[in-house]
Parts: C-alpha cells; sequence; structure tokens
C-alpha cells in the first residue's frame, strides 16, 4: 500500500520533470519555428546584398556601341545592356562585358558602377514613366557620345546593418577586451585579499546586474549629449564596453584560474618576472578561455538593443566617422526594434530575425568547438 | 677541509600564519656537493627548500626571519629574487613542462633573460639537453609539444630547461616521485653526473634514493633539523635516536 | 615571536621584494602591475559613473523651483507628459506583478528541467539539451519581442475579454520564456555540484530515484537556485524591448487582471526615450532610478547568497 503510493508521487513529479523539459525544448521549437516561418520568405539575394534605403544618382555615360547581346530582346547597343519593363520601371536586365556603363561617374566624376536591377527613372530630358521597353531602348539609343541617366538603386536590403553590427563589435572588443583583460590578469595574478579587492568584486558584480536599459539611459547622458558625440558608433561602443567588462573579466578569470600553478612555478623558477611569467606562459595558455569570452561578447553585442538604440541611433547607413552625423548607425538588432515598434513591419523584422538567429547559432557552435578542442588538449596530459 | 660553503643559514624561522613551519635552522651546504633532505611528511624539506631560493615569497602569509647567504650574501637582504632564481634553479615534484615545445621549453630561461640569437639558443638547447642525458631521445622531435612524451622524459626536460639558466645550483623537490623506477634511475645517474659542475640539493622520501646520491644527509622533523652530516654517517651510525628509528623504518 | 637582534623578514609579495633593488626589469614590472589594477578599478569608476549620473538627472525634477512632487511621482496612478503628470505607482505595480508571475512559472519549470539534464537525462539527450538551452539564452530579446507579438499575443487576443492581446499576461509569459535559461543553467550546476555521497546515502537507506532527487539532491543546491531565482527576478524586472512590444503600455491605472494592459517601467523609459527632452526626460531618468534601487536591492541579495555559497564551499 505503501510503496504503491511512492509509486503514484514518483510518477507525478517524473511527469512533472517530463513536462517542463517539453515545455522548454517546445518553445525554442516554437520560437525558431515562427522566426523561419514567417521571416525566411524575406531573406534572399537582395535582402543580403543591398542597402536599405533605395539610392537615386545622375550618372554620365560615354556611350560606345558594345554588340555584344545584339540578339537579346531590348538590347541597348549604344550602352551593352538589355533593359526590362518591371512594374512599370525601366530596369537594366543584363550588363555585356566591357560596356560603357562600367565606367559611369556621378556628378562629383566619380565613379559608380551601374548594376543589374538598377532602375532607369530619366536619360538626358526624357523621363521613363508610362513607357515600354521598346521605346527606352530607342530613347537610350538616340544620338552619340555621352547620355545623363538618373539612376535609382532599389534598397530593402540589410548591408549598412551588417556593416555597422561588425563595426560595433570592433569598436567595442577594442575598448573592452584589453581592459577586461588586463583587470582579470590583476585580479588573477597580483590582487591580493583586502579591502580594494572586495571593491573591486562588489563593482563587478552590480556592473553585471545593471540592466541595459539603465546602461542605455547612461551612454545617452554622457557619451551621447555630455561629450556631444551625438548618436555615434563610438558612443555605443564605449556604452557597450561598459556593459560587457563584468562578462569579459570573469571568464577571463575563470580561465587564468585554470592554468595550473606548476606553470607559474616552473617559470619563477627560472628566474622570470611575474610580468615575464603571465605575458609567456600564463596569456598564451588562457588564450582559447579568452577567446571564448570573447565570442560571448560579441554574442551579446549582435543581441543588444536597449543600451544601442538610444547611443547609436537607429539610421541605416554605413557610418563614415566615429562621431558626429556621419557615425550614426543602427545594427541589425536595432533595426529589428525599429521596424517593430515604428513602422510595425513585422514581415522585414523577423528576416532580420533569420539572420540574426543563424548569428547566435553560429557564434555558439563556435564557442563550443574552441572549447572542446581546448578541453581535450588539457585532458590530453 | 676541501669543503666550501655555498649556503650559510642561520637561525631561521618560518611561519605560515600563526604556524610555525621551521624551528631555527642552522646549516651550512657545500660546494659541488648533492645534499640529500629527509623526513617524513610536513617535516618542513619541502619548505626549506623553497626558503633557498625565495619560492615561498609567492605564498600569502609567509613571514621568515634568520639568515640565508649565498657564497656569503644575504639572500633575502641583498639579493632580489629574480637574480637568486636564475643561480639557483629549481626542479619541481610534478613534471612541469610548459605547453610548448621541447625547444621552446629550454630555451624559455635564457630568452626571458634576453638571449635573441637563433644559434646561440640552439646551442644552449642541445648543450642543456646533452647535459639532461635526454639529448639521444628527443633530438628529431625538439619541435615537438614537451607534454606529448613521457613523465620520466618530462622530468629531464624540465632539468635541461634549468641547466639551460646556467644556474650555479640546482634544487631538486622529490624529483621521482611522480616517475616509474627506471625513470628513477636516470635521473639519480643524472644527478650524480652533474655534481661535478653544480652544486645539488634534493628533497626525498626515498631515503635508498638519499643514500645512494647524496654526499651529504640533512633530516628533518617538525620542522626542525635533528641531525645533519655526511651520508654515510647518517644511514650507518646515527647519533640521534630519532634518526635511527626514522632510517630503520621504525616509523614514518 | 622573533627574538632580539634577529632580522624580521616580512616578504609580503616578490614584486615588492624586487622593487627596492630597482632594476628594470622591476621597473616594467611595477609599470604593468599599476596599469592592470587601474583597468581593474576602471569598473569601480563605471559603477560610479552610472549612479552618479543618472541620479543626477533623475533626481533633478524634484528639487529646487518648480519642484515635481515625489510623492506624487512615487504614488502617482497616472503618466501623461503632455499635461505634466507623472505618476509611475501603476508601473510598479506591473512591473513586480509581472517579475512575480515569470518567477512563479519559470522557476519550477526551470528547475523540473535541469533535474531532468543533470539527474535523469542520458548523456546523448544532454548532448542535445543544454545546447538548445544556451540557443535559448543567446536569442537577443528583441525577437522574444518579436515571437510575442506575433505568437503570444495573437492567441491571447482570441481568449481575451478585452478583445486585446498586449497584457500582463503576455509579458508574464515572455518573461519567463526569457528567464528560463538562466534559471536551468545556474541550477543545473548546483544540483551537479551536491557531492555523489548524498545520492549513495539516500538511496542506501531505500530511497528511489526521484524521493533521492527531491529529498536529497534538491535540498543540498537550494541556495544555488535561490541565487538562480533571484538573478532570473533581476532579468525580468530589467528586461525591456522584449516586454514594451507586448506589454499595451497603458497610460495610467494599476492592473485588475491578467488580461490588463500593463507599463513597467522599463517600457515607460523606452517608449519615450527617442522624443523627450527636459523635465519629460528628467522624468524617465527618475523611472530610471527607481528601477535602479530596485536591481541595486536585488544584486545586493544575490551578493548576499552567492558570498555565503562561497563560504560553505571553502569549508567542505
Amino acid at each position: 500500500m505503501k510503496n504503491n503510493q511512492r509509486k503514484f508521487k514518483d510518477g507525478i513529479l517524473q511527469g512533472l520533470i517530463y513536462a517542463s523539459t517539453s515545455v522548454t525544448i517546445g518553445i525554442l521549437i516554437i520560437i525558431i519555428g515562427f522566426v523561419l516561418y514567417k521571416g525566411l520568405p524575406g531573406v534572399n539575394y537582395n535582402f543580403l546584398t543591398r542597402m536599405w534605403d533605395s539610392q537615386t544618382t545622375i550618372v554620365d555615360i560615354d556611350r560606345n556601341s558594345v554588340t555584344g547581346g545584339s540578339a537579346e530582346e531590348n538590347y541597348v547597343e549604344s550602352l551593352g545592356i538589355t533593359i526590362a519593363l518591371d512594374d512599370g520601371y525601366i530596369i537594366i536586365k543584363d550588363i555585356k562585358k566591357d560596356s560603357p556603363v562600367e565606367n559611369a561617374l556621378n556628378i562629383k566624376k566619380v565613379p559608380y558602377e551601374l548594376k543589374e536591377k538598377d532602375v532607369i527613372a530619366k536619360a538626358d530630358s526624357t523621363t521613363f514613366r508610362d513607357i515600354t521597353a521598346e521605346e527606352a531602348v530607342e530613347v537610350l539609343n538616340e544620338g552619340t557620345g555621352a547620355i545623363r541617366l538618373k539612376v535609382t538603386r532599389p534598397g530593402g536590403g540589410i548591408v549598412p546593418m551588417v556593416i555597422s553590427t561588425v563595426y560595433i563589435i570592433l569598436l567595442t572588443l577594442m575598448i573592452a577586451a584589453p581592459i577586461g583583460i588586463c583587470a582579470a590578469i590583476y585580479l588573477n595574478e597580483y590582487a591580493k585579499p583586502g579591502k580594494v579587492l572586495n571593491v573591486i568584486r562588489f563593482a563587478i558584480q552590480n556592473l553585471a546586474g545593471i540592466p541595459s536599459i539603465i546602461y542605455g539611459l547612461f551612454g545617452m547622458l554622457v557619451f551621447v549629449q555630455n561629450f556631444k558625440m551625438q548618436y555615434s558608433i563610438l558612443a555605443g561602443g564605449l556604452t557597450l564596453s561598459i556593459m560587457l567588462l563584468p562578462t569579459i573579466i570573469s571568464t577571463t578569470e575563470e580561465t587564468l584560474k585554470e592554468v595550473p600553478n606548476v606553470y607559474r612555478q616552473g617559470s619563477m623558477g627560472l628566474g622570470a618576472t611575474k610580468l615575464q611569467t603571465i605575458s609567456k606562459i600564463i596569456l598564451p595558455s588562457a588564450l582559447p578561455g579568452i577567446l571564448v569570452a570573447i565570442i560571448l561578447s560579441i554574442g551579446r553585442i549582435v543581441g543588444e538593443s536597449a543600451a544601442l538604440i538610444w547611443t547609436a541611433g537607429t539610421v541605416a547607413q554605413i557610418p563614415t566617422a566615429l562621431v558626429g552625423s556621419e557615425a550614426g548607425a543602427a545594427t541589425l538588432t536595432t533595426k529589428m526594434y525599429w521596424l517593430i515598434k515604428e513602422s510595425a513591419d513585422l514581415e522585414s523584422a523577423t528576416s532580420i530575425a533569420v539572420v540574426l538567429l543563424a548569428l547566435v547559432i553560429l557564434l555558439n557552435l563556435l564557442s563550443k568547438i574552441i572549447t572542446k578542442r581546448f578541453l581535450r588538449n588539457r585532458t590530453g596530459n | 677541509m676541501n669543503d666550501i660553503t655555498k649556503f650559510s643559514v642561520s637561525d631561521l624561522n618560518l611561519f605560515y600564519g600563526s604556524f610555525q613551519a621551521l624551528k631555527n635552522i642552522n646549516m651550512d651546504i657545500y660546494k659541488g656537493k648533492i645534499t640529500a633532505f629527509i623526513g617524513p611528511s610536513g617535516c618542513g624539506k619541502s619548505t626549506f627548500l623553497k626558503t633557498i631560493n625565495r619560492m615561498n615569497d609567492l605564498i600569502e602569509g609567509v613571514t621568515i626571519n634568520g639568515t640565508v647567504t649565498l657564497d656569503g650574501v644575504d639572500i633575502y637582504k641583498e639579493m632580489d629574487a629574480i637574480s637568486l632564481r636564475t643561480r639557483v634553479g629549481m626542479v619541481f615534484q610534478q613534471p612541469n613542462p610548459f605547453p610548448m615545445s621541447i625547444y621552446d621549453n629550454v630555451a624559455y630561461g635564457p630568452r626571458i633573460h634576453g638571449i635573441r640569437k637563433k644559434s646561440t639558443l640552439d646551442e644552449i638547447v642541445e648543450k642543456s639537453l646533452r647535459q639532461a642525458a635526454i639529448w639521444d631521445e628527443v633530438k628529431d622531435k625538439l619541435k615537438k609539444s614537451a607534454q606529448a612524451i613521457s613523465g620520466g622524459q618530462q622530468q629531464r626536460i624540465c632539468i635541461a630547461r634549468t641547466l639551460a639558466i646556467e644556474p650555479e645550483v640546482i634544487l631538486m623537490d622529490e624529483p621521482t616521485s611522480a616517475l616509474d623506477p627506471i625513470s628513477t634511475l636516470k635521473i639519480e645517474d643524472l644527478a650524480s653526473e652533474l655534481k661535478k659542475d653544480y652544486t645539488i640539493i634534493i628533497v626525498t622520501h626515498n631515503m635508498q634514493q638519499a643514500g645512494r646520491i647524496s654526499d651529504k644527509t640533512a633530516f628533518f622533523l617538525t620542522g626542525e633539523v635533528i641531525e645533519y652530516g655526511d651520508t654515510e654517517q647518517i644511514f650507518n651510525k646515527p647519533s640521534n635516536k630519532k634518526t635511527e628509528d626514522y632510517i630503520t623504518g621504525r616509523f614514518g | 615571536m622573533n627574538n632580539a637582534g634577529k632580522e624580521k623578514m616580512v616578504t609580503e609579495n616578490a614584486a615588492i621584494g624586487n622593487q627596492a633593488v630597482g632594476n628594470q626589469k622591476d621597473y616594467k614590472d611595477l609599470v604593468f602591475r599599476t596599469i592592470f589594477l587601474l583597468c581593474a578599478l576602471l569598473s569601480v569608476l563605471s559603477v560610479i559613473a552610472i549612479i552618479t549620473f543618472v541620479f543626477t538627472k533623475g533626481l533633478k525634477p524634484f528639487f529646487g523651483e518648480n519642484a515635481y512632487s515625489f510623492s506624487d511621482f512615487i504614488t502617482g496612478l497616472k503618466w501623461d507628459p503632455g499635461k505634466e503628470v507623472y505618476g509611475i505607482f501603476y508601473m510598479i505595480v506591473g512591473s513586480i506583478i509581472a517579475t512575480l508571475g515569470a518567477i512563479m512559472l519559470g522557476v519550477p519549470i526551470g528547475l523540473m528541467t535541469a533535474v531532468f539534464i543533470a539527474e535523469i537525462a542520458p548523456k546523448k539527450m544532454v548532448a542535445i539539451i543544454r545546447p538548445a538551452i544556451e540557443l535559448l539564452a543567446g536569442i537577443p530579446s528583441v525577437i522574444y519581442g518579436a515571437f510575442g507579438l506575433g505568437v503570444i499575443v495573437q492567441l491571447i487576443k482570441k481568449v481575451s475579454p478585452t478583445g486585446q492581446g498586449e497584457s500582463l499576461l503576455a509579458v508574464i509569459c515572455v518573461l519567463t520564456i526569457m528567464i528560463l535559461p538562466t534559471i536551468i543553467t545556474l541550477s543545473e550546476s548546483s544540483l551537479r555540484a551536491v557531492p555523489k555521497s548524498y545520492r549513495e546515502a539516500s538511496y542506501g537507506l531505500g530511497a528511489s530515484k526521484i524521493q533521492t532527487i527531491f529529498k536529497s539532491v534538491v535540498p543540498a543546491a537550494r541556495s544555488g537556485i535561490l541565487s538562480a531565482t533571484v538573478l532570473g527576478i533581476g532579468r525580468a524586472l530589467g528586461e525591456t524591448m522584449a516586454v514594451m512590444m507586448i506589454a499595451g503600455n497603458n497610460i495610467g491605472g494599476l492592473p485588475g487582471s491578467l488580461w490588463d494592459k500593463i507599463r513597467p517601467l522599463t517600457s515607460n523609459i523606452s517608449m519615450e526615450m527617442s522624443y523627450a527632452s527636459g523635465r519629460h526626460q528628467d522624468m524617465l531618468f527618475a523611472t530610471g532610478v527607481v528601477l535602479f534601487l530596485f536591481i541595486l536591492v536585488i544584486n545586493l541579495l544575490l551578493i548576499k547568497i552567492t558570498s555565503k555559497v562561497g563560504a560553505q564551499g571553502t569549508k567542505n
């Protein structure tokens, strides 16, 4: 009787355990499924290779007869391109070898090579509206020599966000990694128990617990406003650097702890200074762990939004400066946020989410591989 | 008679916090001899060894008083730990090659002391490995990891690594305790060979080992030196009852 | 301790010992040691700077001329910047209820999953589940927000008497999911840290596997589970982006049921930060200060728990 009761209780608990695990794994599958179902249709070549905003440029082209495609439909011999009517717009369908459009110059005389799928909106004084492809070919072939085109390159791609994300990752790691690693060295190799160490540890633990929205407020107030950096990758990078310090410090410290003490003794026993021991023995041994710390940080940067929106902004542009209006940049994540909140465009947002998920999985795999190889080396001794 | 004093230790006391690990040690260690420290675990022999090259400096809360001189110079007051350790090399209980190649292990010491020239380093590495009687075994795999060879070979690499900084004294802290009997014999032969050029101090658990290779033996018990003298005398006619009990295996 | 005439040498560490000799090597060591120390102190400086700047700006509206009443701010039930009305009490309540709800759901589910991974699952299964949980931890919160908006809110809309999907319930659901990885990983490692002898002793007394787990192993790991819970509270309270998208963010009123909209503290900041200025902006910082104080208490709690665990660890 008592035994049956016990079996019954055990059964219930076991059922709860299995149910909980299924819920956890189920949630993950549903989230991934949702993101793929909603987002994957939007992920295509254009999405991955184009700028976000469409870009209109006026170019001058020196026409020069190219015969490569004369057999094709709607071939513009003087430009070496074929064109087509697409949704009311005249687009470049194909560009032949040695076509003069490869040497197109914009108004500032800077080369601006035309690409397939560019929309031709105007040729000299003729606006291409309500026009057939055949008529357009005629207009483009009219006369000889220079022709001025108004070309619109369609947007809808994530290239600027990818580049901005990479910039912010690099900038943040350039600041936070050396500082974090040096701090970890101090804590593990130099510091002695006492007040200073307690204060530092207390600060690191607190820093780790502060939510990213507070970092965002701080970064906006100090870097963006007080230091007049405006929304910029530097303001974003500095804010994220502070936020990531605890992660980098504690992960690095863990790996330093794992470096066997006999290495330190061996080196000191040969008359090496502490600094030589650190740079020649300890850091090389700890390198895989430090790499994992850096990968973890990259993951955090890629996923961060609250600390970046008010420090780096949400403009989809490729930043060309560290501070100022040219330096504002949306990362993939902040753009995704912006799409949901400001334009309620869940489809495009989830397409970005597909890319983000792929990145996160890649980073997780990378850190797994490093940890595995590292552990194998260790146990191999 | 022709014994030249290398180390002179007087009134040495060492505390870990409030625990006294060494009590009033007075001892002269002679040049070109092998001196063995024996005694049961926790008797202070390893602690004393580490006092001689100031490895105890690395431990928290250690207090040392008394004097230790090397060639008449006080190693705690008139010498810095780094230059002391380049004159007094150390081989540890566990073979502890660094996670790098055999070559880089042996060249590590010379490199940190500023030798950069490849040909000089090559020379030092070969000479040290030959001296450590391991050259023939590893000459074809100098670029291989020093952690991929046997424990006995690793220990001889560590000895070569110590020899490469050209020390005057070599401290060996139970260098064979982690090795098989054949490797142990090789290390012992090596020690006897090295004594021509170096002063050697060896801490050992193994009394036969002390008897086989050392010229002088010191018996430690609970932080004190009970007896110190010629190995023959210590092993054959010890003057102290406790030494005799230990030698004959009645305790420890 | 030492007799007269004997030199006392306190060798605190090698670096100081070397410094006395003062050759170049030691000078270099000292320089780097100082650099390392400064890097470590930077985290202290950061905490001080964050507190100083955020608090100075956040407390500004309550002092000086034309000060806003602090008690109106902290007890107010309406947030209407256009009319200069800034009350956040209903947000505090919303944040706390949502967090408690997430903890009440997330801790049992997380703990059970951790038990499965640490005690029951075969190795091969662990090799699949653990990376899955790490992935769950790595998913950016914006994606959780999109998921909440695209799935959870839609589902709730279908059953809610209010016909609205954005609600306290949606927030609780998403926060539960978001704290799961934290709870699972920390609980799992503390379960694994329980010595084998505890299990053996329990089996030896005739206990079943499940009894052993819940009567012997889980209680032994309770401080680890507790710190996982506290960490989860911190996460839930500080989560911003995911929550903002699904909370509804009403401009006033206490939540009466799970179907009601809420406006968590974090949401309040992120909703209006991009265009707020003047007092309005200061008030958002003031909201940040309140949030910060909550987090600070949680941090202190966590530090206290973990240091206790650490002390226990060294004793054993």
